[in-house]
């Protein structure tokens, strides 16, 4: 029953969060020569200039492993998280207006912001797979296991979001807490770096870290062809589902207050 | 039964914009004569109770801040009542502000797909009426233009003309019932009567006695949150008047 309408809400509200949807795409790359390229330039040149910066200047070296991948699969993954989570937190304090014009049902404006954002993500897979295939890195029939991956990483940060999106509107000091937050979690998750340079202690503080559970589950695939272990599909899934239904339920109980703080 | 109304309440906390800032608990922490200071409630309704059958028209009167437009938004659903039920049968049509999600980037053709969106249309319904759009809103040549670079007449044109290609079961208006120059008010004036005479289920605010006392069939008349009068038009319009006026309503011929 309870599922069933959801679901039913779901339908329903569909084309309203479609509309939004390519409403988003479209001012993104409004006026912009190169348009929805850069999409696909965009983390290639940002890979290009995090490459450059470690293997050149500072010297920086991981024997054995595929660099420019290790990298880009990091960079890829970091990037939607902090963008959709970001977007999604400001959608509810930036839509104020919309909502005290009409009803509308107030997940929609994180949710459609993470969705947005997560067809950016896909669109820079190709990026990452034009990387994957010009340095020659394996591709094997594990590859099938990476949309598991990604939709943890999806609800995840739907989860946050709604979270982030509650808070702020609540305190607005949050859209600035949480771009220190961010730079603080891109250095603890090991992006360009490799987790086994850090002291013992610190690696298995770092497990517990969602977003390396991710990379580091999406890495064993495209980096080493194997297929990630129980405990990795575990942790993955978990944390994805545990922090969606907090976010849920913060969003859900504080939802009806919001509009008091316009 | 379309609309029912049991003692609905709404609370609103004026002091909330000031809630908590340092700089605030900086300044309280040093006074010593430590009064706390309630937070104003401001009761902007107070226990309402009606109901609206099937195609009644209902005007609601009273002065500014009385309350109306808050009343309106609980029916349509955007805001929750502190206390009380609202129960709602049907398609609710709210006109209380043209234009809702219009995006200044997006070209008319875009808007009219986004706000139809935003209005809870389908994509399927806004197929099939947007000639329709189209032409009621006399802007056919500039369909592709950013409304950005719309004057406010132009967007409120068109922003009319998507909101009122419904028919629908439940509709609410405040206050607009025409925008845009002469012949398009005169038109839109046309296209509102049409759509309230038409046998839907009005809620209508407005400050022009004249107009509530001709379109509806029942008037709750509010002050300060609390229902003063609910009843025949002409009555509750006229006991109205006269208490804001000090002077009995006289019909213009």
């Amino acid at each position: 029953m309870f599922i069933k309408n959801i679901l039913s809400n779901f339908k329903r509200y569909s084309f309203l969060m479609s509309q939004m949807i390519s409403r988003d795409f479209k001012v993104k790359y409004k006026r912009s020569v190169l348009g929805v390229l850069w999409s696909l330039l965009q983390p290639l040149l940002m890979m290009s200039v995090m490459a450059l910066v470690f293997s050149q200047m500072f010297k920086f070296r991981m024997e054995g492993v595929n660099y420019l991948v290790y990298l880009m699969s990091g960079l890829v993954m970091f990037n939607y998280f902090s963008e959709a989570s970001n977007n999604a937190m400001t959608s509810i304090v930036f839509n104020f207006q919309l909502m005290t014009k009409v009803y509308i049902p107030k997940y929609i404006f994180p949710l459609s912001k993470c969705l947005f954002v997560g067809i950016n993500f896909l669109l820079s897979l190709i990026p990452l797979l034009l990387i994957v295939i010009i340095t020659g890195a394996p591709i094997s029939l594990n590859y099938l296991l990476l949309p598991y991956v990604f939709i943890c990483m999806f609800l995840f940060t739907v989860g946050i979001g709604f979270i982030l999106s509650t808070i702020s509107v609540f305190l607005r000091d949050m859209f600035y807490i949480y771009s220190i937050i961010l730079t603080i979690w891109q250095y603890f998750t090991p992006i360009f770096y490799d987790i086994s340079m850090l002291p013992m202690y610190l690696q298995k503080l770092f497990k517990f870290n969602p977003l390396y559970q991710f990379v580091t589950f999406a890495r064993t695939i495209l980096l080493d062809a194997k297929t990630p272990s129980l405990q990795s599909f575990i942790w993955c899934g978990l944390s994805a589902i545990v922090v969606f239904i907090i976010g849920c339920i913060v969003f859900k109980k504080k939802q009806d207050k919001f509009i008091y703080y316009v | 039964m379309m609309i029912k109304l049991d003692n609905v309440s709404m609370k609103f906390n004026l002091g909330i914009e000031k809630n908590f800032s340092f700089k605030e608990a900086f300044i309280r922490f040093f006074q010593f004569n430590k009064k706390k200071k309630k937070p104003e409630d401001f009761w902007a309704l107070k226990d309402i109770s009606f109901e609206v059958e099937k195609g009644e028209v209902v005007g609601l009167i009273g002065s500014n801040g009385a309350g109306k437009s808050t009343m309106l938004k609980i029916v349509s659903g955007v805001m929750k009542p502190t206390k009380g039920e609202v129960i709602t049968n049907g398609v609710i049509s709210p006109m209380i502000e043209l234009g809702a999600g219009f995006d200044n980037e997006l070209t008319a053709r875009e808007n009219i797909y986004l706000n139809g969106a935003v209005l809870g249309y389908s994509k399927k319904f806004i197929d099939q009426k947007f000639e329709e759009i189209v032409e009621f809103s006399e802007l056919r040549e500039f369909l592709d233009v950013p409304i950005k670079n719309f004057s406010s007449g132009m967007t409120a044109k068109l922003a009319f003309s998507i909101s009122t290609i419904v028919d629908p079961e439940i509709l609410i208006v405040d206050e607009i019932l025409s925008v845009g120059d002469i012949k398009f008010q005169e038109k839109s004036k046309q296209k509102m009567m049409d759509m309230i005479k038409g046998g839907t289920t009005v809620l209508y605010v407005s400050h022009s006695i004249e107009a509530i006392r001709d379109l509806c069939t029942k008037v709750i008349w509010i002050e300060h949150g609390k229902m003063v009068m609910i009843g025949d038009a002409k009555e509750v319009c006229d006991a109205y008047y006269e208490k804001q006026m000090g002077k009995k309503f006289v019909e213009k011929k």
